[in-house]
């Protein structure tokens, strides 16, 4: 479930040390001003001012895959952050930021934060209402804004492009316990309840942030970096569907990143968080990957039928895509457009695969060998197999 | 000069070489003279530029350099006496001027790399063209620019070398060269493109294979073929394996965060509306009749003496720094590629015709 610590720290070195930019030679004239430390094109990016005023954020959470995200932009810009967690995924981390320790399955769980006061409440990792409960009851009255992480599955079907409005599942109840939280559709139910939970505890100031897949480096899913792996690895690569079916992810930096400012800007709302700002396809976001690597990648598109008939699961065997049918038509469509308005920024495509590959590398060589997504090796073989030899020679 | 790289997906770290060359380069200071001096210098040869001064004459100020006009008949003469390596002649179009420079430094250097064209081929009909495909009749070795094109000139070139130094002579074809420092645009109008986002003709199908090099990646392997001594001719285009259109426009997509979306219009339609591939949809040529393996020449020969490729963001993102940092005026005139009023044009065109 965790990184370690030691496996983290030698990531981000890397990354840092991807940050050395240079100058050209004169005669290129080429000028790296407008890159900033993550390479990423700021004339692409809204501007933002550093905040006028610093705030005290609580961050509930905080070491798992996006807070950390959150916790190197909030400090970076200056404010007081105070980590909220058990104590136990990478103790670690941000030795000079302070923490305090609780249990959000026991009853007391939240009793530390009684008598605390902030200006801001992020709640990254809760999956059971009685946790918004708790923090809720625990901070009353002293939390000036709360900015509950939900997440796109509280929606019950996506028939079209949705925006903030589109249909939520019935509510999950406020007692499940917490071997309940994943089973079925409970996940997005009980996010539903959260976010009705969060009304109940904080009142108007709340923020509502639905994320879709969470990608880059960190994720322990390894949903989106399957494919910059397996491109990396190179020759022939099953890809699902069509070139043209469309997809969605958000990069953990640039959600986190949006996160903070809305804290700065005390933004209030629902917001759908995930990505990019304009539509992109299966094929841009493959290829995409490819052009990051030197890999000899080719891709042979297979049908969603035949995958499905051959028991290749969408999603988590053939990561970040589905079918766009049925109730999941629009379900990597989603109208980003609030968010973006609200200043969702995003990083190139490339960025994130990069990003992702070298942080892949240097997980230890276990965790490297054995991915937590994607089809395995070779079962695509079989399946590709099985695929080329149903279609007539020379066919498309 | 820096070693640091401009952006995150260029990789280099340029290693020393275990032997030290002294290397004269005709030119030098064009498009990928510059890239080859660094990289040789970056190695810690020894470079000495020869050219006209007139180029990008405060190019590398703490390097010799040496007047000498290639047009003239006392060109070499502030040569005379001294002794190279290798020499590197980049730009020589005219068989006279390869002529003249063998004839001039053929006993004062052990070695001459000539950077030639695949345009030497007499077609691109076949797939896998190694390089000892069929050449053009060779130009008139008195021909110029004037009076002959540009592959016939080449071949003569060739000639010129092989006659001059014998098995001395490295000659190198390469395809379409690209990256910062172009100033042809035609790879660049593509990143440019793309960036500016919206709807963007792009020619074709999907699948039609492109085919193109690096600058830095063709400069450095001339570099390490002086170093390892090779001779001979070499293909020299890339990338490794076969890159398909879409996966050039969406990689260049890729290093943006713009909002492009791609519109495939036919080979056929583009004939009908006169646009020319390779200059107003550059990079791109239908692989069809003699040019159906354009796009897929053998280079296993390079790639085996140590061509490499950069990844194709790093191109991308190479070239895109470059444009941003020229001026507003130089920005504003690209010299390849679809102006945006025929673009607009052109698609409304083909989605009016309902073969979309």
């Amino acid at each position: 479930m965790s990184v370690n610590r030691r496996t983290f720290l030698k990531s981000s070195a890397i990354v840092g040390g991807a940050f050395g930019l240079g100058t050209f030679p004169s005669f290129a004239h080429a000028s790296v001003a407008h890159l900033n430390a993550d390479g990423v094109d700021e004339r692409a990016l809204v501007p933002q001012p550093s905040p006028q005023k610093k705030l005290s954020i609580l961050i509930l959470g905080g070491t798992g895959f996006i807070g950390p995200n959150q916790v190197r932009y909030a400090v970076d810009r200056g404010h007081d952050v105070t980590l909220f967690n058990r104590g136990k995924t990478n103790p670690g981390l941000f030795p000079k930021v302070k923490k305090l320790v609780g249990d959000r399955n026991l009853p007391d769980g939240h009793n530390v934060l009684k008598g605390k006061k902030y200006d801001v409440v992020i709640d990254n990792p809760t999956t059971l209402p009685q946790w918004v409960k708790g923090a809720g009851e625990a901070l009353k009255g002293n939390a000036g804004h709360y900015i509950f992480v939900s997440t796109i599955s509280v929606f019950s079907s996506y028939l079209s492009p949705l925006d903030e409005n589109g249909p939520l599942h019935e509510p999950g109840g406020m007692d499940t316990p917490p071997d309940q939280a994943r089973v079925g559709a409970n996940y997005g139910r009980l996010k539903v309840r959260s976010e009705m939970e969060a009304k109940v505890q904080f009142g108007d100031n709340v923020t509502i942030v639905r994320p879709g897949l969470i990608v880059g480096p960190g994720d322990l899913t390894d949903r989106f970096s399957y494919w910059p792996i397996r491109i990396e690895k190179g020759g022939e690569i099953m890809a699902p569907g069509k070139p043209t079916d469309p997809t969605q992810y958000v990069d953990a930096r640039d959600l986190s990143e949006f996160i903070v400012r809305l804290a700065e800007t005390k933004t209030l709302g629902t917001f759908n968080a995930t990505g990019p700002k304009s539509p992109t396809n299966m094929a841009e976001m493959l290829y995409g990957i490819k052009a990051v690597t030197t890999s000899d990648a080719h891709f042979t598109w297979v049908d969603a039928d035949f995958l499905q008939s051959n028991q290749v699961r969408e999603w988590s065997d053939m990561p970040v895509w589905v079918p766009p049918r049925g109730d999941n038509a629009f379900m990597l469509q989603m109208n980003v457009s609030k968010a973006v308005a609200a200043g969702l920024t995003y990083r190139p495509l490339a960025v994130t695969a990069k990003d992702t590959l070298e942080w892949y590398h240097t997980r230890p060589a276990e965790e490297q060998a054995k991915l937590a997504a994607g089809i395995a090796p070779y079962k695509e073989k079989t399946v590709l197999a099985a695929w080329n030899a149903r279609k007539p020679a020379g066919g498309p | 000069m820096s070693q640091s790289s401009t952006h995150r997906f260029d990789p280099a770290t340029v290693q020393p070489a275990q032997k030290k060359l002294k290397i004269l380069v005709l030119g030098g200071t064009g498009f990928i003279g510059p890239h080859q001096v660094k990289y040789a210098v970056d190695r810690g040869h020894t470079v000495t530029l020869f050219n006209r001064g007139k180029t990008n004459a405060d190019l590398f100020p703490k390097l010799e350099k040496v007047l000498g006009d290639r047009t003239l008949p006392t060109a070499y003469d502030s040569l005379t006496g001294r002794k190279w390596d290798i020499v590197i002649d980049n730009g020589a179009q005219v068989p006279s001027w390869v002529r003249e420079a063998g004839a001039a430094l053929r006993n004062s250097a052990s070695k001459y790399v000539f950077v030639s064209t695949l345009s030497t081929y007499v077609n691109r009909r076949a797939i896998g063209i190694k390089e000892d495909g069929e050449q053009h009749k060779p130009a008139a070795p008195d021909a110029t620019q004037q009076n002959a094109q540009y592959g016939p000139l080449k071949v003569r070139c060739e000639m010129e070398a092989r006659a001059a130094w014998g098995d001395r002579a490295l000659i190198l074809r390469p395809g379409l060269i690209v990256g910062p420092g172009d100033l042809t645009d035609r790879f660049s109008y593509w990143p440019v493109r793309i960036e500016r986002g919206g709807e963007v003709l792009s020619p074709g199908t999907p699948d039609d294979p492109v085919a193109f090099v690096d600058v830095r990646d063709l400069t450095e392997f001339s570099v390490r073929a002086c170093e390892n001594s090779l001779s001979g001719d070499y293909n020299c285009v890339g990338p490794k394996s076969t890159l398909t259109i879409a996966e050039m426009l969406y990689g260049i997509k890729a290093v943006t965060t713009s909002d492009a979306r791609f519109t495939w219009v036919n080979a056929d339609f583009i004939a009908e509306k006169r646009l020319r591939p390779y200059t107003d949809l550059p990079v791109w040529m239908p692989p069809r009749g003699d040019n159906a393996g354009w796009a897929r020449m053998d280079c296993s020969k390079a790639i085996n003496a140590g061509l490499t490729f950069r990844a194709l963001a790093d191109t991308a993102r190479a070239t895109l720094d470059y444009y941003h940092a020229q001026p507003p005026e130089r920005q504003a005139t690209l010299k390849a590629g679809l102006s945006p009023e025929k673009e607009v044009e052109t698609l409304a065109a083909w989605h009016a015709s309902g073969r979309a």
